[in-house]
């Protein structure tokens, strides 16, 4: 079948500014800024506010978040985040537990794309003890982290199409599509660790599983598969003209307000910001790889959501880059570990930064040279995206706070821990 | 790999000696006095382009009674580097708030007051972030045992 594209017209020229190390869109920088902190005596006194809690369980805030929002008419003018109804004090448990243990408790913090924090906080052990991951280890991590994405911006654009509801006939049909493919993506994950979900196979020094026979056969097998569906999947949204009225022009991220927030990832580049720490600083085997990185400049939902798009693409293209020369030779520099002491790094500390679907992964350790770390500090990349809610919500609907927050895709494990 | 710790970039190590005079450059961030805090993450932000907020990270030290605040920024593009530094608070003092330079640092400095109870002094709406406004206590002290009896589903 043939999905011939309606001709794009040519986009207008952009005008950029130089803002340290990058350049940003002019007119992007030109949205007035919020003020979050506004006392309510403050605005119009005729406005007939009318005070409306948004969750905690409403379905499209991904979890539990509640937004505060005052309403005049239907239009928000003051909104208020609360944020923490799933902190399960994870900062403290790590700092109760030895270095070995702590691989399966952050799997639990970015419940979408589990192996980039395990990865995240691995690294940061790593840099503490200076131990050097073996070549097979980084590329299959690096393989691994890029089959992560795909399945986590997949579930984004099933969830997003869901958010948007009925102006899409429910959003259901393509939630499910999505779920389809993500299920063989999470296949491909359980044949390598045996779980679906939480998988503790990134270990202090390497990886702890190594492919079976028959994995990398079956990756190119999915990403062939996934490949031909994406093409059917274009058509769905990016054509849709209920889409875009419900996208278009909502939600304008100011590239600097999101860099001085550190809401990174894709809402930066759907802000015109190239920037992507795996091409400019990489890390594991992304030197080896020639990663595309998408860009778009209109900073609004739609502008997520196709960046978003394009970064499954460009995951597939990465993982068939690396897959067919896996380098041979040990997944792992250390002994496995055996005891809680097999890990025992000198007093300093070390702070790694990673690129998640989500915007920039980091783990802050501070160690005092016993077993167990002094001071965990996580960076979510979700908590800093979510603290631009208060500045996007204000002067949209109700209705377009929930693409506003859908397409900012905060995953709430994340941002409360 | 990455290092244990990158060095410092050159245009902050510089900043830091020649206006701010401070001499003590480890890789881990320099020391910065806390009166001249809001000066010099000014000037790394609109001087030098450091505009990408990454961190902002309390850690209680009891046996020297204080509490070491880490700020980390970055400057974004091709070969990106971060600008690490900190504040010593010792106990019963405040901390500047950077929230006036980085809009961002409103609800990171809200977080680790809320878990390490450090005072941010004129952050503009300094509650509690995570936990409920009654919470009693700061979780990540490290007098606060973990076993600390308060339920938290009252």
């Amino acid at each position: 079948m043939d999905h011939a594209h309606t001709p794009v017209p040519e986009a207008p020229a952009v005008k950029y500014v130089d803002m340290g190390g990058v350049r940003v869109p002019y007119e992007l920088t030109q949205i007035p800024r919020v003020q979050p902190h506004r006392p309510l005596s403050e605005y119009e006194p005729e406005a007939d506010a009318l005070v409306v809690n948004m969750g905690p369980q409403h379905p499209s805030t991904h979890g539990v978040l509640r937004l505060k929002v005052w309403l005049d008419g239907e239009v928000c003018f003051k909104c208020v985040p609360y944020v923490g109804y799933l902190h399960r004090g994870v900062e403290k448990l790590l700092e109760n537990r030895a270095y070995a243990q702590i691989t399966p408790i952050v799997d639990k913090n970015d419940y979408v794309s589990p192996i980039i924090n395990e990865i995240a906080i691995n690294m940061a052990f790593e840099a503490l003890l200076g131990v050097e991951v073996p070549e097979r280890a980084k590329v299959l991590r690096t393989i691994l982290a890029e089959l992560q994405r795909v399945a986590s911006h997949q579930l984004f654009m099933g969830t997003f199409a869901l958010d948007l509801g009925g102006a899409l006939g429910g959003g259901a049909a393509y939630f499910l599509y999505n779920f389809r493919e993500r299920e063989d993506v999470l296949d491909l994950f359980e044949m390598l660790t045996g779980g679906r979900f939480h998988y503790n196979t990134i270990c202090v020094g390497g990886n702890r599983h190594d492919a079976p026979a028959g994995w990398t056969d079956q990756v190119k097998k999915v990403l062939d598969r996934l490949t031909s569906r994406l093409v059917e999947y274009r058509t769905f949204l990016e054509d849709n003209h209920i889409f875009h009225l419900r996208t278009k022009g909502v939600g304008i991220v100011d590239p600097l307000l999101a860099m001085e927030c550190g809401a990174g990832g894709p809402i930066l580049r759907a802000s015109g910001v190239d920037y992507d720490m795996r091409r400019d600083a990489p890390y594991l085997a992304y030197d080896r790889v020639k990663m595309n990185i998408p860009v778009r400049t209109e900073g609004d939902c739609y502008a997520r959501y196709m960046v978003r798009f394009e970064e499954v693409v460009a995951s597939i293209d990465a993982v068939r880059q690396l897959i067919d020369d896996i380098p041979e030779g040990p997944i792992c520099a250390v002994k496995p570990v055996r005891t809680l002491k097999s890990v025992l790094p000198k007093p300093g500390t070390a702070y790694v930064g990673i690129e998640s679907p989500r915007g920039e992964i980091g783990t802050y350790v501070i160690s005092d040279g016993t077993e167990k770390p002094y001071r965990v500090k996580i960076r979510p990349p979700s908590l800093h995206s979510a603290s631009l809610l208060p500045y996007l919500c204000v002067g949209a609907n109700v209705s377009d706070i929930v693409a506003i927050l859908g397409s900012l895709d905060p995953i709430l494990g994340e941002v409360d821990r | 790999m990455p290092p244990l710790q990158p060095p410092l970039p050159d245009d902050f190590a510089e900043l830091c000696r020649e206006r701010f005079g401070i001499t003590d450059l480890p890789p881990e961030g320099p020391v910065v006095p806390r009166d001249q805090l809001v000066a010099l993450a000014t000037a790394l932000k609109d001087e030098l382009g450091y505009r990408f907020f990454v961190y902002c990270a309390a850690s209680h030290h009891p046996k020297e009674s204080q509490c070491q605040v880490a700020w980390r920024v970055r400057r974004l593009g091709k070969g990106t580097v971060s600008a690490p530094f900190r504040v010593i608070v010792p106990d019963g003092e405040t901390c500047p708030t950077l929230s006036g330079v980085y809009a961002g640092a409103d609800w990171q400095e809200r977080e680790q007051y809320d878990l390490v109870g450090v005072v941010f002094d004129g952050h503009p709406d300094l509650r509690r972030l995570m936990l409920p406004e009654d919470w009693e206590g700061h979780p990540l002290r490290k007098d606060y045992a973990i076993d600390t009896h308060q339920f938290p589903w009252r």
